[in-house]
Protein backbone atom coordinates (compact mmCIF):
# COMPACT_ATOMS: atom_id res chain seq x y z
CA UNK A 1 0.00 0.00 0.00
CA UNK A 2 1.62 2.78 -1.10
CA UNK A 3 0.83 5.78 1.42
CA UNK A 4 -0.20 8.90 0.24
CA UNK A 5 2.19 11.62 -0.21
CA UNK A 6 6.16 10.30 -0.57
CA UNK A 7 7.40 13.84 0.31
CA UNK A 8 6.06 13.55 4.02
CA UNK A 9 7.65 10.87 6.78
CA UNK A 10 5.64 11.94 9.80
CA UNK A 11 8.24 13.28 11.98
CA UNK A 12 6.33 15.27 14.60
CA UNK A 13 8.28 17.67 16.56
CA UNK A 14 7.03 19.59 19.28
CA UNK A 15 9.09 22.57 20.53
CA UNK A 16 8.71 24.72 23.51
CA UNK A 17 5.06 24.62 23.09
CA UNK A 18 2.92 26.83 25.56
CA UNK A 19 -0.60 27.97 25.65
CA UNK A 20 -2.16 30.04 27.93
CA UNK A 21 -5.90 30.81 28.87
CA UNK A 22 -6.03 34.28 31.17
CA UNK A 23 -3.82 32.77 34.18
CA UNK A 24 -4.27 29.13 33.60
CA UNK A 25 -1.11 27.78 31.98
CA UNK A 26 -2.58 24.39 29.72
CA UNK A 27 0.72 23.43 28.03
CA UNK A 28 3.59 24.95 29.89
CA UNK A 29 6.85 24.64 27.38
CA UNK A 30 6.57 21.14 26.26
CA UNK A 31 9.50 19.66 24.04
CA UNK A 32 8.42 16.10 22.74
CA UNK A 33 8.86 14.17 19.21
CA UNK A 34 7.44 11.39 17.31
CA UNK A 35 9.74 9.52 15.14
CA UNK A 36 7.94 8.15 12.36
CA UNK A 37 6.61 4.70 11.78
CA UNK A 38 6.26 4.28 15.32
CA UNK A 39 3.26 4.62 17.80
CA UNK A 40 3.53 7.03 20.57
CA UNK A 41 0.95 6.88 23.48
CA UNK A 42 0.71 10.57 25.01
CA UNK A 43 -0.38 10.16 28.29
CA UNK A 44 -1.33 12.24 31.11
CA UNK A 45 -4.14 12.64 33.79
CA UNK A 46 -7.42 13.93 32.71
CA UNK A 47 -6.41 17.68 32.21
CA UNK A 48 -2.68 17.47 31.89
CA UNK A 49 -2.84 19.47 28.13
CA UNK A 50 -3.41 16.43 26.37
CA UNK A 51 -5.99 17.52 23.76
CA UNK A 52 -5.01 21.17 24.23
CA UNK A 53 -1.14 19.88 22.85
CA UNK A 54 -2.93 17.91 20.15
CA UNK A 55 -5.14 20.90 19.06
CA UNK A 56 -2.21 23.26 18.71
CA UNK A 57 -0.78 20.52 16.52
CA UNK A 58 -3.42 20.78 14.33
CA UNK A 59 -3.53 24.32 14.16
CA UNK A 60 -6.79 24.84 15.94
CA UNK A 61 -6.06 26.31 18.75
CA UNK A 62 -3.22 28.73 18.53
CA UNK A 63 -0.01 28.75 20.59
CA UNK A 64 0.90 31.58 23.23
CA UNK A 65 4.67 29.90 22.29
CA UNK A 66 6.55 27.61 20.39
CA UNK A 67 5.75 25.27 17.79
CA UNK A 68 4.46 22.20 16.35
CA UNK A 69 5.15 20.61 13.37
CA UNK A 70 4.70 17.56 11.08
CA UNK A 71 7.88 17.04 9.31
CA UNK A 72 8.45 20.51 9.63
CA UNK A 73 5.53 22.21 8.46
CA UNK A 74 2.76 23.60 11.03
CA UNK A 75 -0.37 21.95 9.93
CA UNK A 76 -1.63 25.34 8.56
CA UNK A 77 0.90 25.15 5.68
CA UNK A 78 0.33 22.08 4.64
CA UNK A 79 -1.91 21.52 0.71
CA UNK A 80 -4.90 19.16 1.55
CA UNK A 81 -3.72 18.12 4.97
CA UNK A 82 -6.09 15.08 5.07
CA UNK A 83 -3.63 13.40 2.79
CA UNK A 84 -1.01 13.93 5.53
CA UNK A 85 -2.67 13.85 8.94
CA UNK A 86 -5.57 12.19 9.65
CA UNK A 87 -7.09 12.84 13.05
CA UNK A 88 -10.20 12.09 15.38
CA UNK A 89 -10.30 14.20 18.21
CA UNK A 90 -13.97 13.86 20.32
CA UNK A 91 -16.50 10.99 19.44
CA UNK A 92 -19.07 13.99 19.74
CA UNK A 93 -17.74 16.12 16.52
CA UNK A 94 -20.81 14.68 14.15
CA UNK A 95 -24.53 16.51 13.33
CA UNK A 96 -26.95 14.40 14.66
CA UNK A 97 -29.36 14.53 11.50
CA UNK A 98 -26.33 13.26 9.14
CA UNK A 99 -25.67 9.87 8.40
CA UNK A 100 -22.36 8.69 9.45
CA UNK A 101 -21.84 7.98 5.29
CA UNK A 102 -22.69 11.08 4.53
CA UNK A 103 -20.16 12.79 6.84
CA UNK A 104 -17.47 11.29 5.48
CA UNK A 105 -18.33 12.17 2.21
CA UNK A 106 -18.41 15.50 3.61
CA UNK A 107 -14.83 14.90 4.69
CA UNK A 108 -14.12 13.07 1.44
CA UNK A 109 -15.33 16.45 -0.58
CA UNK A 110 -12.56 18.53 0.83
CA UNK A 111 -10.21 15.50 0.96
CA UNK A 112 -10.43 14.96 -2.94
CA UNK A 113 -11.14 11.14 -2.27
CA UNK A 114 -14.19 8.98 -4.11
CA UNK A 115 -17.35 7.80 -2.13
CA UNK A 116 -15.46 4.27 -3.25
CA UNK A 117 -13.07 4.91 -0.52
CA UNK A 118 -15.62 5.67 2.31
CA UNK A 119 -17.60 2.74 1.54
CA UNK A 120 -14.08 0.63 2.20
CA UNK A 121 -13.52 2.62 5.23
CA UNK A 122 -16.68 1.70 6.64
CA UNK A 123 -16.36 -2.01 5.79
CA UNK A 124 -12.78 -1.51 7.31
CA UNK A 125 -14.24 -0.03 10.97
CA UNK A 126 -16.93 -2.69 11.25
CA UNK A 127 -20.06 0.31 10.65
CA UNK A 128 -20.86 -0.10 7.07
CA UNK A 129 -25.02 -0.61 7.71
CA UNK A 130 -25.46 1.61 10.69
CA UNK A 131 -23.25 4.21 8.72
CA UNK A 132 -26.22 4.44 6.97
CA UNK A 133 -28.58 5.83 9.45
CA UNK A 134 -28.56 9.07 11.41
CA UNK A 135 -25.33 9.92 13.70
CA UNK A 136 -27.10 11.05 16.53
CA UNK A 137 -28.44 7.92 17.12
CA UNK A 138 -25.34 6.01 17.46
CA UNK A 139 -23.23 4.57 20.47
CA UNK A 140 -20.03 5.77 21.90
CA UNK A 141 -17.93 2.63 20.30
CA UNK A 142 -19.93 3.65 16.87
CA UNK A 143 -18.76 7.06 17.01
CA UNK A 144 -15.27 6.20 18.02
CA UNK A 145 -15.26 3.65 15.02
CA UNK A 146 -16.81 6.52 12.60
CA UNK A 147 -13.95 9.25 13.64
CA UNK A 148 -11.30 6.61 12.93
CA UNK A 149 -12.69 6.21 9.61
CA UNK A 150 -12.71 9.90 9.24
CA UNK A 151 -9.35 10.42 10.18
CA UNK A 152 -8.00 7.37 7.41
CA UNK A 153 -9.90 8.90 4.65
CA UNK A 154 -6.82 10.60 2.63
CA UNK A 155 -4.68 7.55 3.46
CA UNK A 156 -2.73 9.86 5.85
CA UNK A 157 0.77 9.23 7.01
CA UNK A 158 0.43 10.52 10.43
CA UNK A 159 -2.41 9.34 12.49
CA UNK A 160 -3.49 11.46 15.57
CA UNK A 161 -6.67 10.07 17.92
CA UNK A 162 -7.52 11.57 21.00
CA UNK A 163 -8.78 8.78 23.60
CA UNK A 164 -9.39 6.25 21.00
CA UNK A 165 -10.58 3.96 23.59
CA UNK A 166 -12.96 5.81 25.25
CA UNK A 167 -16.33 4.31 25.19
CA UNK A 168 -15.11 0.87 23.58
CA UNK A 169 -15.96 -2.50 25.28
CA UNK A 170 -12.78 -4.30 26.11
CA UNK A 171 -13.97 -6.60 22.57
CA UNK A 172 -13.40 -3.09 20.66
CA UNK A 173 -10.53 -2.40 22.79
CA UNK A 174 -8.91 -5.45 21.42
CA UNK A 175 -10.17 -4.62 18.27
CA UNK A 176 -8.47 -0.83 18.01
CA UNK A 177 -5.14 -2.24 19.48
CA UNK A 178 -5.10 -4.73 16.71
CA UNK A 179 -6.04 -2.31 13.91
CA UNK A 180 -3.68 -0.07 15.57
CA UNK A 181 -0.57 -2.06 14.90
CA UNK A 182 -1.86 -2.71 11.75
CA UNK A 183 -1.79 0.84 10.62
CA UNK A 184 1.62 0.96 12.32
CA UNK A 185 3.34 -1.82 10.00
CA UNK A 186 1.84 -0.46 7.33
CA UNK A 187 4.71 2.40 7.75
CA UNK A 188 2.56 5.16 9.18
CA UNK A 189 3.04 7.13 12.31
CA UNK A 190 0.71 7.44 14.97
CA UNK A 191 -0.20 9.44 18.08
CA UNK A 192 -2.35 8.32 20.81
CA UNK A 193 -3.30 10.12 23.78
CA UNK A 194 -4.71 8.38 26.93
CA UNK A 195 -5.22 9.13 30.67
CA UNK A 196 -5.20 5.08 30.73
CA UNK A 197 -1.86 3.38 30.99
CA UNK A 198 -3.34 0.03 30.29
CA UNK A 199 -5.30 0.73 27.68
CA UNK A 200 -2.02 1.87 25.39
CA UNK A 201 0.77 0.10 26.97
CA UNK A 202 0.62 -3.10 25.28
CA UNK A 203 -0.16 -0.98 22.01
CA UNK A 204 2.81 1.60 22.00
CA UNK A 205 6.54 1.86 21.31
CA UNK A 206 6.72 4.98 22.91
CA UNK A 207 5.82 7.13 25.33
CA UNK A 208 5.40 10.64 26.44
CA UNK A 209 3.98 11.25 29.65
CA UNK A 210 3.04 15.17 30.76
CA UNK A 211 1.21 16.47 33.53
CA UNK A 212 0.02 20.16 34.27
CA UNK A 213 1.02 20.61 30.58
CA UNK A 214 4.71 19.68 31.00
CA UNK A 215 6.37 16.74 30.45
CA UNK A 216 7.64 14.01 32.73
CA UNK A 217 8.49 11.16 30.88
CA UNK A 218 9.71 10.34 27.25
CA UNK A 219 11.07 7.32 25.66
CA UNK A 220 10.63 3.85 24.51
CA UNK A 221 7.93 1.41 26.70
CA UNK A 222 10.92 -0.91 27.26
CA UNK A 223 13.22 2.28 28.53
CA UNK A 224 10.37 3.39 30.67
CA UNK A 225 9.49 -0.07 31.60
CA UNK A 226 13.06 -0.53 33.70
CA UNK A 227 14.08 -3.75 34.47
CA UNK A 228 11.45 -6.17 36.06
CA UNK A 229 11.61 -6.67 39.59
CA UNK A 230 10.04 -8.61 42.55
CA UNK A 231 9.87 -7.78 46.30
CA UNK A 232 9.89 -10.05 49.19
CA UNK A 233 9.79 -10.50 52.68
CA UNK A 234 11.64 -13.04 54.78
CA UNK A 235 12.27 -13.89 58.14
CA UNK A 236 16.34 -13.61 57.69
CA UNK A 237 16.84 -10.92 54.98
CA UNK A 238 20.39 -10.94 55.25
CA UNK A 239 20.84 -14.66 54.19
CA UNK A 240 17.96 -14.59 51.65
CA UNK A 241 20.17 -11.49 49.86
CA UNK A 242 23.36 -13.76 50.06
CA UNK A 243 21.98 -16.63 48.34
CA UNK A 244 20.04 -14.74 45.83
CA UNK A 245 23.07 -12.62 45.13
CA UNK A 246 25.16 -15.71 44.61
CA UNK A 247 22.80 -16.92 41.96
CA UNK A 248 23.57 -13.49 40.08
CA UNK A 249 21.23 -11.46 40.99
CA UNK A 250 20.98 -7.80 42.14
CA UNK A 251 19.29 -7.28 45.35
CA UNK A 252 18.43 -4.27 47.42
CA UNK A 253 16.81 -3.80 50.70
CA UNK A 254 13.62 -2.23 50.48
CA UNK A 255 11.01 -1.46 53.32
CA UNK A 256 11.51 -4.35 55.56
CA UNK A 257 12.30 -6.99 52.58
CA UNK A 258 14.24 -6.85 49.65
CA UNK A 259 13.46 -5.73 46.27
CA UNK A 260 15.34 -8.27 43.34
CA UNK A 261 15.92 -7.71 39.62
CA UNK A 262 13.99 -10.56 38.45
CA UNK A 263 10.82 -11.16 36.65
CA UNK A 264 11.13 -14.88 37.64
CA UNK A 265 9.18 -15.64 41.22
CA UNK A 266 10.22 -19.20 40.90
CA UNK A 267 13.86 -18.41 41.68
CA UNK A 268 13.65 -16.29 44.54
CA UNK A 269 11.29 -19.34 46.23
CA UNK A 270 13.86 -21.42 45.10
CA UNK A 271 16.53 -19.14 46.58
CA UNK A 272 15.11 -18.88 49.75
CA UNK A 273 13.84 -23.10 50.21
CA UNK A 274 17.42 -23.24 49.40
CA UNK A 275 18.83 -21.37 51.59
CA UNK A 276 16.41 -22.31 54.76
CA UNK A 277 14.45 -19.11 55.46
CA UNK A 278 10.58 -18.44 55.45
CA UNK A 279 9.24 -16.54 53.30
CA UNK A 280 6.83 -14.14 54.67
CA UNK A 281 5.43 -12.44 51.30
CA UNK A 282 6.61 -12.58 47.17
CA UNK A 283 5.17 -10.80 44.66
CA UNK A 284 5.78 -9.09 41.41
CA UNK A 285 6.11 -5.23 41.54
CA UNK A 286 5.13 -2.68 39.40
CA UNK A 287 7.05 -1.88 36.27
CA UNK A 288 8.81 1.72 36.88
CA UNK A 289 6.29 3.06 34.18
CA UNK A 290 3.34 2.01 35.62
CA UNK A 291 4.71 3.09 39.14
CA UNK A 292 5.60 6.70 37.61
CA UNK A 293 1.76 6.69 36.06
CA UNK A 294 0.29 5.81 38.54
CA UNK A 295 1.75 8.33 41.19
CA UNK A 296 0.97 10.80 38.49
CA UNK A 297 -2.68 10.38 38.49
CA UNK A 298 -2.87 10.40 42.47
CA UNK A 299 -0.32 12.49 43.67
CA UNK A 300 -2.53 15.92 45.17
CA UNK A 301 -0.44 17.57 42.62
CA UNK A 302 -1.14 16.67 39.56
CA UNK A 303 -5.11 16.24 40.07
CA UNK A 304 -6.70 17.42 37.24
CA UNK A 305 -6.66 21.63 37.70
CA UNK A 306 -9.87 21.79 35.54
CA UNK A 307 -11.78 19.31 37.08
CA UNK A 308 -14.62 21.39 39.06
CA UNK A 309 -16.92 18.04 39.12
CA UNK A 310 -16.22 15.25 41.64
CA UNK A 311 -12.63 13.76 43.05
CA UNK A 312 -12.34 10.26 43.79
CA UNK A 313 -13.30 10.81 47.64
CA UNK A 314 -16.71 12.10 46.48
CA UNK A 315 -16.93 8.50 45.22
CA UNK A 316 -19.30 5.39 46.94
CA UNK A 317 -17.01 3.11 48.84
CA UNK A 318 -16.20 0.40 46.58
CA UNK A 319 -18.50 -1.81 47.76
CA UNK A 320 -19.10 -3.35 44.40
CA UNK A 321 -22.35 -1.02 44.53
CA UNK A 322 -22.72 0.31 40.60
CA UNK A 323 -21.40 3.78 40.22
CA UNK A 324 -22.81 6.08 38.04
CA UNK A 325 -20.78 6.28 34.75
CA UNK A 326 -21.56 10.15 34.35
CA UNK A 327 -19.62 10.77 37.50
CA UNK A 328 -16.36 9.01 36.33
CA UNK A 329 -15.89 10.79 33.16
CA UNK A 330 -13.78 13.35 34.16
CA UNK A 331 -12.78 11.91 37.66
CA UNK A 332 -8.82 11.28 37.37
CA UNK A 333 -9.12 7.36 37.44
CA UNK A 334 -6.82 5.11 39.04
CA UNK A 335 -5.39 2.90 37.49
CA UNK A 336 -3.58 -0.53 38.78
CA UNK A 337 -3.60 -3.52 37.97
CA UNK B 1 -11.02 26.16 -3.04
CA UNK B 2 -13.26 24.12 -5.42
CA UNK B 3 -13.23 20.95 -2.55
CA UNK B 4 -14.30 23.22 0.25
CA UNK B 5 -17.20 24.71 -1.56
CA UNK B 6 -18.23 21.03 -2.79
CA UNK B 7 -17.82 20.16 1.18
CA UNK B 8 -19.94 22.89 1.95
CA UNK B 9 -22.89 21.64 -0.49
CA UNK B 10 -22.60 18.72 1.08
CA UNK B 11 -23.10 19.41 4.20
CA UNK B 12 -26.10 21.21 3.15
CA UNK B 13 -27.82 18.66 1.27
CA UNK B 14 -27.47 15.78 3.61
CA UNK B 15 -29.28 17.33 6.60
CA UNK B 16 -32.92 17.65 6.47
CA UNK B 17 -33.11 21.33 6.91
CA UNK B 18 -32.61 21.83 2.67
CA UNK B 19 -36.09 20.36 2.24
CA UNK B 20 -37.59 21.80 5.64
CA UNK B 21 -36.62 24.89 4.35
CA UNK B 22 -37.51 24.13 0.33
CA UNK B 23 -41.02 23.65 1.28
CA UNK B 24 -42.27 26.95 3.19
CA UNK B 25 -40.29 28.75 0.39
CA UNK B 26 -42.48 27.08 -1.87
CA UNK B 27 -45.85 27.53 0.08
CA UNK B 28 -44.92 31.60 0.41
CA UNK B 29 -44.13 32.05 -2.86
CA UNK B 30 -47.75 31.22 -4.26
CA UNK B 31 -49.26 32.48 -1.34
CA UNK B 32 -48.15 35.38 -1.13
CA UNK B 33 -48.53 36.24 -4.95
CA UNK B 34 -51.93 35.42 -4.70
CA UNK B 35 -52.51 37.29 -1.50
CA UNK B 36 -51.08 40.54 -3.09
CA UNK B 37 -52.77 39.56 -6.26
CA UNK B 38 -56.13 39.73 -4.40
CA UNK B 39 -55.28 42.58 -2.41
CA UNK B 40 -54.33 44.71 -5.46
CA UNK B 41 -57.57 43.71 -7.50
CA UNK B 42 -59.72 43.94 -4.82
CA UNK B 43 -58.83 47.95 -3.82
CA UNK B 44 -60.28 48.84 -6.70
CA UNK B 45 -63.69 50.77 -5.81
CA UNK B 46 -66.16 51.53 -8.41
CA UNK B 47 -66.40 55.37 -8.10
CA UNK B 48 -63.38 55.86 -5.62
CA UNK B 49 -60.54 57.35 -7.02
CA UNK B 50 -58.26 54.39 -8.95
CA UNK B 51 -55.96 52.87 -7.54
CA UNK B 52 -53.01 51.48 -9.25
CA UNK B 53 -54.26 48.03 -10.66
CA UNK B 54 -52.33 45.08 -12.35
CA UNK B 55 -51.30 46.81 -14.97
CA UNK B 56 -49.00 48.64 -12.85
CA UNK B 57 -45.24 47.33 -13.81
CA UNK B 58 -44.52 47.94 -9.78
CA UNK B 59 -47.93 46.29 -8.74
CA UNK B 60 -47.12 43.16 -11.02
CA UNK B 61 -43.14 43.21 -9.26
CA UNK B 62 -44.78 43.25 -5.99
CA UNK B 63 -47.19 39.92 -6.60
CA UNK B 64 -43.88 38.45 -8.10
CA UNK B 65 -41.78 39.51 -4.63
CA UNK B 66 -44.17 39.41 -2.36
CA UNK B 67 -43.37 35.82 -0.94
CA UNK B 68 -39.80 37.45 -0.64
CA UNK B 69 -41.04 39.00 2.76
CA UNK B 70 -40.99 34.99 4.10
CA UNK B 71 -38.47 33.97 1.97
CA UNK B 72 -35.71 35.89 2.83
CA UNK B 73 -36.40 35.34 7.00
CA UNK B 74 -35.58 31.49 5.55
CA UNK B 75 -32.36 32.48 3.54
CA UNK B 76 -31.37 34.66 6.63
CA UNK B 77 -31.88 31.28 8.89
CA UNK B 78 -30.49 29.03 6.35
CA UNK B 79 -27.08 31.39 6.28
CA UNK B 80 -26.98 31.46 10.38
CA UNK B 81 -27.24 27.82 10.38
CA UNK B 82 -24.44 27.25 8.02
CA UNK B 83 -22.29 27.91 10.57
CA UNK B 84 -24.00 28.18 13.79
CA UNK B 85 -24.78 24.21 13.51
CA UNK B 86 -21.24 23.53 12.38
CA UNK B 87 -20.62 25.44 16.22
CA UNK B 88 -23.13 23.74 17.67
CA UNK B 89 -22.37 20.07 16.65
CA UNK B 90 -18.67 20.76 16.83
CA UNK B 91 -18.73 20.15 13.35
CA UNK B 92 -16.53 23.37 12.75
CA UNK B 93 -13.48 20.86 14.45
CA UNK B 94 -13.50 18.39 11.44
CA UNK B 95 -14.35 21.61 8.73
CA UNK B 96 -10.94 23.22 10.12
CA UNK B 97 -9.32 20.16 10.16
CA UNK B 98 -9.86 19.38 6.23
CA UNK B 99 -8.90 23.41 5.60
CA UNK B 100 -6.95 24.97 7.92
CA UNK B 101 -7.25 27.97 5.96
CA UNK B 102 -10.37 29.39 7.85
CA UNK B 103 -10.73 32.24 5.70
CA UNK B 104 -11.45 29.82 3.02
CA UNK B 105 -13.72 27.79 4.56
CA UNK B 106 -15.58 31.02 4.66
CA UNK B 107 -15.06 31.85 1.37
CA UNK B 108 -16.50 28.23 0.26
CA UNK B 109 -19.42 29.09 2.35
CA UNK B 110 -19.76 32.27 0.75
CA UNK B 111 -20.38 30.71 -2.74
CA UNK B 112 -22.21 27.76 -1.82
CA UNK B 113 -24.82 30.16 -0.05
CA UNK B 114 -25.12 32.59 -3.59
CA UNK B 115 -25.68 29.47 -5.21
CA UNK B 116 -28.68 27.85 -2.76
CA UNK B 117 -30.15 31.33 -1.94
CA UNK B 118 -30.69 31.30 -6.54
CA UNK B 119 -31.59 28.04 -6.14
CA UNK B 120 -34.13 28.83 -3.21
CA UNK B 121 -34.98 31.69 -5.41
CA UNK B 122 -35.92 29.67 -9.20
CA UNK B 123 -38.31 27.83 -6.71
CA UNK B 124 -39.82 30.30 -5.19
CA UNK B 125 -40.09 32.84 -8.18
CA UNK B 126 -41.14 29.83 -10.44
CA UNK B 127 -44.27 29.38 -7.86
CA UNK B 128 -44.66 33.27 -7.33
CA UNK B 129 -44.86 33.72 -10.77
CA UNK B 130 -46.96 30.40 -11.49
CA UNK B 131 -49.86 31.84 -9.18
CA UNK B 132 -49.30 35.63 -10.27
CA UNK B 133 -49.04 35.23 -13.87
CA UNK B 134 -52.58 33.41 -13.75
CA UNK B 135 -54.70 35.50 -11.66
CA UNK B 136 -52.79 38.82 -13.69
CA UNK B 137 -53.51 36.57 -17.36
CA UNK B 138 -57.11 35.91 -16.11
CA UNK B 139 -57.76 39.94 -15.48
CA UNK B 140 -56.68 40.60 -19.12
CA UNK B 141 -53.21 41.86 -17.90
CA UNK B 142 -49.58 41.12 -19.52
CA UNK B 143 -48.09 38.82 -17.28
CA UNK B 144 -44.39 40.36 -18.07
CA UNK B 145 -44.74 43.80 -18.04
CA UNK B 146 -41.60 46.09 -18.70
CA UNK B 147 -39.06 44.80 -16.37
CA UNK B 148 -40.78 42.23 -14.40
CA UNK B 149 -38.20 40.16 -16.09
CA UNK B 150 -35.43 42.01 -14.64
CA UNK B 151 -36.90 42.35 -10.97
CA UNK B 152 -37.82 38.08 -11.61
CA UNK B 153 -34.08 37.59 -11.97
CA UNK B 154 -33.43 39.75 -9.19
CA UNK B 155 -35.38 37.78 -6.86
CA UNK B 156 -32.36 35.24 -7.24
CA UNK B 157 -29.94 37.87 -6.41
CA UNK B 158 -31.83 39.06 -3.08
CA UNK B 159 -32.56 35.46 -1.54
CA UNK B 160 -28.19 35.12 -2.09
CA UNK B 161 -27.96 38.72 -0.24
CA UNK B 162 -30.14 37.70 2.71
CA UNK B 163 -28.38 34.21 2.94
CA UNK B 164 -25.17 36.24 3.13
CA UNK B 165 -26.51 38.65 5.61
CA UNK B 166 -27.59 35.72 7.62
CA UNK B 167 -24.38 33.97 7.30
CA UNK B 168 -22.46 37.31 8.96
CA UNK B 169 -24.48 36.71 11.41
CA UNK B 170 -23.85 33.01 11.84
CA UNK B 171 -19.90 34.01 11.52
CA UNK B 172 -20.26 36.82 14.76
CA UNK B 173 -22.23 34.89 17.08
CA UNK B 174 -21.17 31.54 16.69
CA UNK B 175 -24.20 30.51 19.43
CA UNK B 176 -26.29 29.02 16.91
CA UNK B 177 -29.93 30.04 18.92
CA UNK B 178 -28.67 33.59 20.14
CA UNK B 179 -27.86 34.41 16.61
CA UNK B 180 -31.00 32.46 14.58
CA UNK B 181 -33.17 34.89 17.58
CA UNK B 182 -31.53 38.08 16.93
CA UNK B 183 -31.25 37.61 13.14
CA UNK B 184 -34.93 36.62 12.45
CA UNK B 185 -35.91 39.11 15.60
CA UNK B 186 -34.28 41.97 13.74
CA UNK B 187 -34.84 41.30 10.59
CA UNK B 188 -38.72 40.57 11.20
CA UNK B 189 -39.84 43.06 14.02
CA UNK B 190 -37.16 45.56 15.04
CA UNK B 191 -35.95 46.24 11.47
CA UNK B 192 -39.63 47.18 10.10
CA UNK B 193 -40.28 49.21 13.09
CA UNK B 194 -37.12 51.47 12.34
CA UNK B 195 -38.01 51.63 8.77
CA UNK B 196 -41.77 53.07 10.02
CA UNK B 197 -39.82 55.71 12.66
CA UNK B 198 -36.98 56.95 10.35
CA UNK B 199 -40.12 57.44 7.34
CA UNK B 200 -41.72 59.34 10.21
CA UNK B 201 -39.14 61.58 10.75
CA UNK B 202 -37.09 64.16 8.65
CA UNK B 203 -33.89 63.25 9.41
CA UNK B 204 -35.00 59.79 9.64
CA UNK B 205 -36.25 60.14 5.83
CA UNK B 206 -32.15 60.23 4.32
CA UNK B 207 -31.79 56.85 6.00
CA UNK B 208 -34.79 54.74 5.32
CA UNK B 209 -34.38 53.55 2.14
CA UNK B 210 -31.08 51.80 3.18
CA UNK B 211 -32.59 49.58 5.77
CA UNK B 212 -32.65 45.97 4.54
CA UNK B 213 -36.32 45.68 4.07
CA UNK B 214 -36.34 48.86 2.05
CA UNK B 215 -33.30 48.14 -0.03
CA UNK B 216 -35.02 44.45 -0.84
CA UNK B 217 -37.97 46.27 -2.01
CA UNK B 218 -35.66 48.69 -4.50
CA UNK B 219 -33.89 45.63 -5.85
CA UNK B 220 -37.06 44.08 -7.10
CA UNK B 221 -38.97 46.87 -7.50
CA UNK B 222 -41.53 46.33 -5.41
CA UNK B 223 -44.18 49.07 -3.30
CA UNK B 224 -43.32 50.25 -0.41
CA UNK B 225 -44.32 48.92 2.88
CA UNK B 226 -43.95 51.93 4.84
CA UNK B 227 -46.96 54.16 3.77
CA UNK B 228 -44.88 57.61 4.20
CA UNK B 229 -41.61 55.63 2.66
CA UNK B 230 -39.37 57.70 1.35
CA UNK B 231 -37.95 57.62 -2.33
CA UNK B 232 -36.52 54.26 -3.06
CA UNK B 233 -33.25 53.66 -4.19
CA UNK B 234 -32.13 52.17 -7.73
CA UNK B 235 -31.88 48.41 -7.88
CA UNK B 236 -28.54 48.30 -8.10
CA UNK B 237 -27.89 50.67 -4.50
CA UNK B 238 -30.22 48.06 -2.96
CA UNK B 239 -28.24 45.48 -4.01
CA UNK B 240 -25.16 47.27 -2.37
CA UNK B 241 -26.57 48.42 0.78
CA UNK B 242 -27.80 44.37 1.13
CA UNK B 243 -24.35 43.56 0.09
CA UNK B 244 -22.36 46.18 2.95
CA UNK B 245 -24.62 44.64 5.75
CA UNK B 246 -23.58 41.03 4.88
CA UNK B 247 -19.57 41.94 4.25
CA UNK B 248 -19.52 44.32 7.32
CA UNK B 249 -20.51 41.65 9.36
CA UNK B 250 -18.99 38.41 7.60
CA UNK B 251 -16.02 40.63 7.79
CA UNK B 252 -15.99 40.95 11.37
CA UNK B 253 -17.07 37.47 11.69
CA UNK B 254 -14.44 36.05 9.92
CA UNK B 255 -11.62 37.82 11.56
CA UNK B 256 -12.46 37.09 14.70
CA UNK B 257 -13.04 33.81 13.56
CA UNK B 258 -9.28 33.45 12.09
CA UNK B 259 -8.02 34.49 15.51
CA UNK B 260 -10.63 32.13 17.55
CA UNK B 261 -9.15 29.00 19.70
CA UNK B 262 -11.37 25.75 18.40
CA UNK B 263 -11.68 23.90 21.68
Amino acid sequence: MSLGRPEFVGHIEVRGLTKRFGSFTAVDHLDFEVRPGRITGFLGPNGSGKTTTLRMLLGLIRPTAGTATIDGHRYVEIDNPLTVVGSALEATNFHPGRTGRDHLRVQAAVAGVPDRRVDELLELVGIPAAARKRAGGYSMGMRQRLGLAAALLGDPKVIILDEPANGLDPEGIRWLRGFLRQLADEGRTLLISSHMLSEVEQTVDDVVIIANGERVAQGTVQELRGDPTAYVRTSDPERLADALTSRGLTVTPKGAGLRVTTEDLAVVGDAAHAADVAIHELRAEQTHLEELFFNLTESEEHRNRNLVGVSTADLPPPTGAPIDPALLVDAPQEDRR
Amino acid sequence: MIPAIRSEFRKFFTTRLWWGMLIPTVLAGGLFAWLAATLIAGSQQPGAAPAPDLDNPQMVSTVYTFGLNISRLILLAIGVLMVGSEYRHKTITGTFLGTPKRARVMGAKVVALLVIGALYGVVQTAASFGVGAFIINNRGFPILPDGAARTLALSLLVLGLWGLIGLGAGILIPNQVAALLIAVGVAWIVEPLLGLLFASQDWGKSIAPYLPSNATNAVVNAIETNPNGATQLSWWAGALALLAYAVVMAGLGTWRTLRADIS
